[in-house]
């Protein structure tokens, strides 16, 4: 019977100790891409083993004295009390190991914290679920951005650069984590939170919000794509473009009519025109909560949407980009979202009913707390011709 | 059977899992609330039978019941409050901050109320001795409590008062209240031997006098004066012109500048207007404001002269008249090496209704683009 229990436990143990192994794991912490994340790994190395110790040691000794002594009816054992050097022992020990551990965590995080030799700087502003990044005008690397590039979900860096984010919130307290580049940092509404990271080879990295910020937490997601200096200098010229129209007499063309009259109204398209031939502003400002949505002018240059929860390429396409080698990442990347390679099942069934796909306050009944404006993308109640015109407009968005 | 410690979390499991169903029923049965508290019922179940295997906590044992006052201690309510306060805390957790916020105060009335009953009933084996004790020691808490909030009313009334009547009113309504106030305290002491009724009756007489009064005047509302102010909106039009303004720039020198959560610093210094950005060193000519998201801008004067920050923010068309009006944003009158903060929350691109600029006026031709993407 006792060796069917220890038996018992120590399958138990081994099985929880199994889950933490995986082969396809995105956010490893222990697999550093680049500078800072580095260093938060050569911490982690040091900190870990000699907190896995302690906390092995505490955690045995709890478990053998909750086992060894429960009560029993046994008699009360001899009360004492104070033992001058256990406690010393017991002050001075832990004190010791903090203060190791302390002066490398301190020297860590003012490393982290360094922001004099920044050499490109993007906004990144939270808001329920999804990430926006947009950036200003400055010359990257001998590439002059000349007007400010939004996008969102992915964000894309050069290589080897030491990217400044400039965090806030546009709603709730969001955090920002690509735990391959560098640690977490709040996103909190009403202040600039920083953030340095830095890749050293073309990749792209996947990250998640991790401060609870709602309903679709865990489908705020995000990913960093690192291209070499060439092929970043190639995605900048092309984020700076224009939407093009798409052909006369086309079902883009009808798609684009309907994206007037419906998407617009949240949905930025940089160079749209309505029918009278002026711009077509978007106004989310007057329909969200956070009176943001993202910025589709070159949505097929980007692999996922909604907040990075969904790809936009099929899986094997997928595949391709993220098991590229770096030197063949920028020309896998930068291909964008072919005909042949987008993901139309997703794609249709988030224009057919968003919320169904991703949990979000979209119930037109429920719209008072949030003065009537939605979080998230709501039911658009599309006809099934309305999204094949959608989907064949939003794939000339190159 | 159940140790005493265990009955508690056994409780909250009990309430957590009938508030489940109760939530299921009557609020959404997929949403979150309900496995919220599902994992309340399940954690405090497995914690409950830790306590009640371990033997944790368990007066009645054989063992530790030697130890015990002999005096039994009386049946405690507390418990089952604090159980029905902690299901409170953990189901406004999830649904609403009120019923949150109710949960924390029933928790630490609870908490207080039933850690002092326990502690009086074993101070002695006197039960009327144990009374003393813990009224004695409610006193100590209740006392600043009740004197607190009487002090905040009497707070409340007296200014409800000094917003009622006009200045000049207000200045011999004070005096003569001090006056009241010091009289009486000179007679109480000049009298060692006055009745304490008496005493009472004075404060008694004097609180319902001021209470009645800033009833009366809280009902009537403010005086004419600052009613008319404030319709005339003089304390949040910002008067955006090189001079001082009479209103708007009143107490421009008050003014609280943020230091934290600023998006970019903009200078003047001998005459020159210059931008620096969080975290960039070297000074730019053109500041980034996120669309639709409030940006705190400092504005920092190092000269002798004052000026003031204006963002000018482009046009907008007035719905009644058609007429297309100027949207101007400014900090107040800045005097040298004082800083004042401007929020700007900016809607529209700068490409849809701009150029957006910050200006100064007084130093005309220069100025700093803000570009909203």
């Amino acid at each position: 019977m006792r060796l069917r229990r220890i038996g018992l436990g120590l399958a138990a143990s081994s099985a929880m100790f199994l889950a933490g192994c995986a082969r396809n794991a995105p956010q490893d912490t222990w697999q550093p891409k680049g500078e800072n994340a580095q260093k938060i790994n050569n911490l982690d190395w040091m900190v870990f083993p000699l907190a896995g110790i302690v906390g092995v040691l505490v955690f045995a000794l709890i478990a053998y004295i909750l086992f060894r002594f429960r009560d029993k009816g046994q008699a009360l054992p001899t009360q004492s009390h104070g033992n001058p050097a256990v406690e010393i022992a017991l002050t001075i020990v832990p004190a010791l190991i903090l203060s190791v551990v302390g002066v490398f965590t301190f020297k860590g995080i003012f490393e982290l914290a360094k922001t004099d030799d920044t050499q490109m700087v993007i906004n990144v502003t939270g808001q329920q679920w999804w990430w926006e990044y947009d950036y200003p005008a400055q010359v990257v690397n001998g590439v002059e951005i000349t007007q400010p590039i939004i996008t969102s979900g992915q964000l894309v860096i050069p290589t080897g650069t030491n990217v400044l984010l400039r965090e806030t919130s546009r709603d709730v307290i969001h955090s920002y984590w690509i735990p391959a580049l560098n640690g977490k940092k709040d996103a909190v509404p009403g202040r600039i939170n920083l953030l340095r990271i830095q890749a050293d080879k073309p990749g792209i990295f996947a990250g998640q919000c991790t401060e609870f910020c709602g309903l679709s937490h865990a489908n705020m997601r995000m990913e960093a794509v690192a291209l070499g200096p060439e092929d970043f200098a190639a995605w900048i010229a092309n984020q700076q473009r224009n939407a093009e129209a798409p052909a006369q007499a086309t079902l883009a063309q009808e798609g684009e009519a309907v994206f007037l009259n419906q998407c617009v109204r949240c949905h930025q398209v940089n160079g749209l025109k309505k029918a009278d031939g002026t711009a077509a502003i978007a106004a989310p400002d007057e329909n969200v909560y956070s009176g943001a949505a993202p910025n589709l002018t070159h949505l097929m240059s980007r692999n996922t949407f909604a907040g990075a929860t969904f790809d936009l390429l099929t899986s094997s396409c997928r595949k391709n980009v993220w098991t590229a080698s770096p030197e063949e990442f920028g020309s896998a990347y930068l291909k964008g979202v072919t005909t042949d390679c987008l993901n139309q099942t997703d794609l249709r069934r988030w224009l057919r009913n968003a919320p169904a796909m991703k949990p979000m306050y979209a119930d037109p009944i429920k719209l008072a707390r949030s003065d009537g404006k939605y979080r998230g993308m709501p039911n658009l109640g599309l006809s099934e011709s309305d999204i094949d015109k959608l989907v064949a407009y939003l794939s000339t968005l190159k | 059977m159940f140790t005493t410690g265990s009955k508690y979390c056994f409780g909250i499991a009990g309430l957590g899992s009938l508030g489940a169903v109760v939530y299921m029923v009557l609020v959404n049965p997929s949403d979150v609330g309900v496995l919220a508290l599902l994992g309340i019922a399940i954690a405090m179940s497995l914690v409950g039978g830790v306590a009640q295997f371990t033997g944790d906590f368990d007066v009645d044992s054989p063992n530790d019941a030697l130890t015990a006052n002999a005096v039994a201690p009386a049946n405690s309510m507390w418990p089952l409050v604090l159980a029905v306060g902690s299901v409170f805390l953990l189901v406004g957790m999830t649904t609403d901050p009120i019923i949150f916020i109710l949960g924390i105060v029933i928790i630490i009335a609870a908490g207080v109320e039933w850690a002092l009953q326990s502690w009086a009933e074993r101070a002695s084996s006197d039960s009327a001795f144990n009374r003393f004790v813990r009224e004695r020691a409610l006193t100590s808490l209740e006392l600043p409590i009740f004197v607190g909030g009487g002090v905040a009313i009497i707070a409340v009334a007296f200014s409800r008062i000094m917003l009622a009547v006009s200045p000049q009113n207000g200045a011999i309504l004070f005096i003569v209240f001090a006056t009241a106030v010091l009289i009486v305290g000179f007679l109480v002491s000049l009298k060692s031997n006055m009745k304490k009724s008496t005493i009472a009756a004075t404060c008694v007489l004097g609180a319902v006098v001021l209470l009645v009064s800033g009833g009366i005047a809280g009902f009537n509302g403010n005086r004419e004066q600052l009613v008319s102010a404030a319709a005339e909106d003089h304390y949040s039009h910002k008067e955006c012109e090189a001079a001082e303004s009479k209103y708007f720039d009143k107490h421009s020198e008050n003014a609280v500048s943020m230091k934290s959560g600023i998006s970019a610093t903009i200078r003047v210094k001998d005459g020159k207007l210059t931008a620096q950005l969080i975290g960039i060193d070297t000074p730019v000519q053109a500041v980034t404001v996120r669309r639709s998201n409030s940006t705190t801008i400092l504005f920092r004067n190092l000269d002798d002269a004052q000026y003031r920050l204006v963002a000018n923010l482009g046009t907008k068309k007035i719905a009644d008249t058609g007429v297309e009006e100027e949207i101007v944003d400014c900090t107040q009158m800045t005097g040298k090496n004082q800083t004042q903060a401007l929020i700007l929350k900016i809607s529209k691109p700068s490409a849809s209704s701009g150029p957006y600029t910050l200006t100064v006026p007084g130093l005309e031709g220069q100025e700093i683009a803000v570009v909203v993407p």
